[in-house]
């Protein structure tokens, strides 16, 4: 009797669910009615929801255009093969295409060809961009020479560096009065912002931190994250590195690991982890459990974009910055340059089964204005990111956000996208944020005057490629990084030490075709790319 | 009851003759049933079909109960499948499967697969890892089975079961986030260990043995319930005979347990062989490290890659699938015939 009347309230719990079932669709469908414009954005949950985001409405009030905003997590959003074909919706917002799906889903007009919108009278804020920044015009072109995407443009100057090095001074003060041989030569005047040590000297000293706190992180960094990188490290050999192993170096595209001075770094770095001053995290942890397991200060040094975030508030100042490492043979410090560029080709696309192109990219057109830049970028003025005074004419960051961190109130607050945030803003129309001035500052003061690469090595920049040659990138590309880095990891983590043999037969040989077939490509771009950019 | 023993009878008594035969039979079927379709005019030609038909007319309702799994089967096997056309074609993302610009490869993609430098990585990495998965974790369930149902309290049994099934409701996410904490960077192992000790995620040696452990650790608890369910059909008389000819209780899982579940041992066996080749990627991709990726990467991570990545090829990646598939078949046809001709036991 019991079990039946157990199974009963079960059946009946299973036909409610499948009655509220299509209901709760249509009442998801009924809020969606009624509104000009649908558009998906990729969206994390703590972010906070974009139809009742302060700088949203005031545009939707400026422009006079109702957007309503359905949210993917940036998980479901990669998982779905084919975001253009999702019903209802008239543009994507970071929608983060590829080359490949620009070309592809701008062919079968799945996204919206937007060059005969960009006039004086629809998009006049993105036409005048345009016409100033034939660069930037030159990035957004796909292969058939049309513009399927809206871009972001957040020119500081700060992304081609993502790595600074920072080091615990009050651990090498420690050093220093213990009179240990690994510190000597370093006074403790030295200690401040700027502190320059060659790579033995520096190696000393993270043993000696390794001898004191036995359960300390030497150097901590993130194995093949876009910042906090070992790539500064493997530079500091002479061989211009970055995350992606692929550079300009004298207007060459080269890979990095070609140059006998990126496997000499790679045997070093074994060294270091038999040594234990390189932990095995770091190469399996995400950049989340870095940041994590740095609050309490366990880390001897670390490779981040900044420290405030690594360390606990307490410990902030125990922390300074440093030169890159000084090559012991050459007495020369190096720094390679990341590809991260300023400007992202396809931040929005519009698709094209939308009823009203025109009106859409009216509204979108406003993101572009120094204002709502801001906004997008940092949180709208109501929530508090800025003061609500200017100041000669300057929107000026709020940096006093109470308990929360400037980096947790950015994260809920700022849709981030579509933005136009370039030198001639941040001198007339919105301060830069004290923290990326700081880091702007440390970069010009620590770190870009003693790169021996400045002249020589560039980012690569947006290339424009035709369908050939983004079919052999595909081909080619997806796996090369990913077996550059296995090898790599491989080797600084084995018994033994990597032996050259064992580089030229087993990265460079069995890798070959693939890296000609990426230089040949990304060279006749580059070429390309200079041409077109010079002539305008 | 009656008119059938006495056919029997009948026919018991047939004289030699072929044609007195006839007759009689035909006088024997004039007693049992006067009914025009039993007539032996009729009789002696029944097509297949004229039988098919009144089988169907009779039984024909039944069914109606494979239908909800054929219209499944049809819709989320069958249905699909002509995607696998993208393996032959330049597909490019948001392309219709089949249209006027289709672009037609022919068999570049699979030639492009096979002349990868690493393709036999991926394909010995494949069937390693099934294999050793297989080794393990086929017999595996079958003894947990056999032990659990020689239990004679019931209580132990049933609550040894579901403490060994419940893991198999872990998902998988969760499943190897435990395992890093257990064996990462900064886990159980490494931290006992000291130093760079035993971070197992970054040691390809160790990837297989902890996917495969891991694995069954989850699932045979799980698997067993399928023998047990094969256990519960044995008679006791069996059992009791055994007993009463002295048989002990390990005599007796050897000589009535087992041959009683050898049929479903044996199908079991044929459907793991027929997947040998097929492990899911989802584990693996969880799981991957650039440390432990000269073992893990397999082919269905390629798939993956290529399938789904933004800058991927599908064409690439669905010929990669396709091949991984057409292997499977093939295996699956090997083992079936083999133990046709061996066990006498096949799924067709």
């Amino acid at each position: 009797m019991k079990k039946s009347k157990i199974f009963t309230a079960l059946m009946a719990a299973v036909m409610c669910a499948a009655a509220v079932f299509p209901l709760a669709a249509c009442y998801y469908k009924d809020e969606d009615e009624g509104h000009e414009f649908t558009v998906l954005t990729v969206k994390e949950e703590t972010v906070k929801d974009y139809n009742t985001m302060p700088v949203f409405r005031s545009l939707a009030k400026e422009t006079g255009r109702d957007v309503y905003w359905i949210y993917n997590t940036s998980m479901q959003y990669q998982n779905n093969s084919d975001p253009v074909g999702i019903k209802g919706i008239d543009a994507i917002y970071h929608a983060g295409f590829s080359n490949l799906q620009l070309y592809n889903y701008g062919r079968r007009g799945k996204i919206a060809a937007l060059d005969s919108y960009i006039t004086e009278k629809t998009m006049p804020n993105f036409k005048r961009i345009l016409d100033a920044r034939p660069d930037i015009r030159e990035a957004l072109k796909s292969p058939d020479g049309h513009i399927y995407s809206l871009p972001r443009v957040e020119e500081m100057g700060l992304k081609a560096y993502p790595n600074l090095l920072f080091i615990n001074k009050v651990w090498i003060e420690e050093l220093i009065d213990a009179n240990d041989p690994a510190a000597s030569g370093i006074e403790k005047e030295d200690l401040q912002d700027g502190l320059r040590l060659t790579r033995s000297q520096y190696k000393g000293i993270l043993q000696g931190f390794k001898a004191n706190h036995g359960s300390c992180v030497p150097l901590a960094f993130v194995h093949g994250n876009w910042q906090g990188n070992e790539s500064d490290f493997i530079s500091s050999f002479g061989v211009p590195e970055n995350a992606e192993h692929k550079t300009i170096l004298n207007g060459q595209i080269t890979f990095t690991v070609e140059s006998e001075a990126w496997f000499n770094a790679v045997k070093e770095m074994h060294e270091w982890y038999g040594a234990e001053l390189i932990t095995s995290s770091a190469f399996t942890q995400t950049q989340d459990e870095f940041l994590a397991r740095g609050q309490d200060g366990r880390y001897g040094s670390f490779y981040w974009w900044e420290k405030d975030t690594v360390v606990s508030k307490d410990l902030r100042d125990d922390y300074i910055v440093m030169q890159p490492l000084v090559d012991d043979a050459t007495g020369k410090q190096y720094v390679g340059l990341s590809n991260e560029l300023e400007v992202e080709k396809s931040e929005c696309v519009i698709l094209g089964s939308c009823k009203d192109k025109a009106g859409l990219l009216k509204y979108f057109d406003k993101f572009f204005e120094p204002d709502y830049s801001a906004q997008l970028n940092y949180g709208s003025i109501e929530s508090g990111a800025f003061l609500r005074q200017k100041v000669d004419g300057k929107l000026i960051p709020n940096d006093d956000h109470g308990r929360q961190s400037a980096d947790d109130f950015r994260m809920k607050n700022a849709p981030y996208g579509v933005v136009y945030l370039t030198q001639e803003v941040w001198e007339n129309s919105v301060e830069m944020e004290s923290r990326a001035k700081l880091r702007l500052e440390r970069l010009e003061s620590y770190v870009k005057p003693y790169n021996e690469f400045k002249d020589s090595v560039r980012s690569i920049p947006n290339l424009n490629y035709t369908k050939e040659e983004l079919d052999i990138l595909s081909r080619y590309e997806t796996m090369l990084g990913k077996n550059i880095n296995s090898w790599m990891v491989n080797k600084i983590i084995a018994s033994s030490a990597p032996s050259l043999s064992d580089w030229q037969n087993n990265l460079l040989k069995s890798n070959k075709t693939a890296m000609d077939e990426v230089k040949r490509v990304n060279q006749a771009a580059y070429e390309r790319y200079l041409a077109a950019t010079a002539s305008a | 009851m009656q008119n059938h023993s006495n056919t029997a009878v009948l026919t018991a008594e047939l004289p030699a003759d072929a044609a007195e035969n006839e007759k009689l039979i035909e006088q024997a079927y004039e007693a049992l049933d006067g009914t025009e379709e039993n007539k032996p005019e009729n009789r002696n030609k029944p097509s297949k079909w004229d039988r098919w038909k009144a089988n169907f007319k009779r039984r024909g309702w039944i069914l109606l109960f494979i239908l909800p799994a054929l219209i499944y089967v049809i819709i989320f096997c069958y249905a699909p499948m002509y995607g696998i056309l993208i393996a032959f074609q330049d597909y490019g993302q948001g392309d219709p499967i089949i249209g006027a610009d289709t672009v037609w490869v022919g068999f570049d993609n699979f030639s492009i697969f096979f002349s990868d430098p690493n393709f036999w990585s991926y394909f010995t990495n494949t069937f390693l890892l099934c294999f050793f998965g297989f080794v393990v974790g086929f017999p595996l369930p079958i003894i947990v089975a056999l032990l659990l149902n020689s239990l004679r309290a019931k209580k132990v049994k049933k609550g040894l079961q579901i403490l060994y099934y419940a893991p198999h409701f872990i998902s998988l996410v969760v499943m190897v986030g435990m395992l890093k904490m257990i064996f990462g960077s900064d886990g159980l192992l490494d931290k006992w260990a000291g130093g760079n000790g035993l971070e197992l995620f970054l040691k390809p040696e160790a990837f297989r043995p902890l996917f495969i452990f891991s694995g069954n650790w989850q699932d045979f608890g799980w698997s067993a319930i399928i023998y047990l369910a094969a256990l519960s059909g044995v008679d006791p008389a069996l059992h009791e005979a055994a007993k009463v000819d002295g048989a002990s209780r390990f005599r007796r899982i050897f000589s009535v347990d087992l041959p009683a579940i050898a049929p479903t041992i044996v199908m079991l066996m044929i459907l793991s062989i027929g997947n040998l080749m097929s492990c899911g990627y989802e584990k693996v991709i969880l799981m991957q490290t650039d440390g432990n990726r000269v073992t893990s990467e397999i082919i269905s991570t390629f798939v993956y890659n290529f399938g789904l990545g933004a800058d991927g090829k599908p064409g690439l990646g669905t010929a990669a699938g396709l091949f991984n598939s057409v292997i499977n078949v093939a295996l699956l046809i090997i083992a079936n015939f083999t133990s046709k001709k061996l066990a006498n036991q096949s799924m067709w």
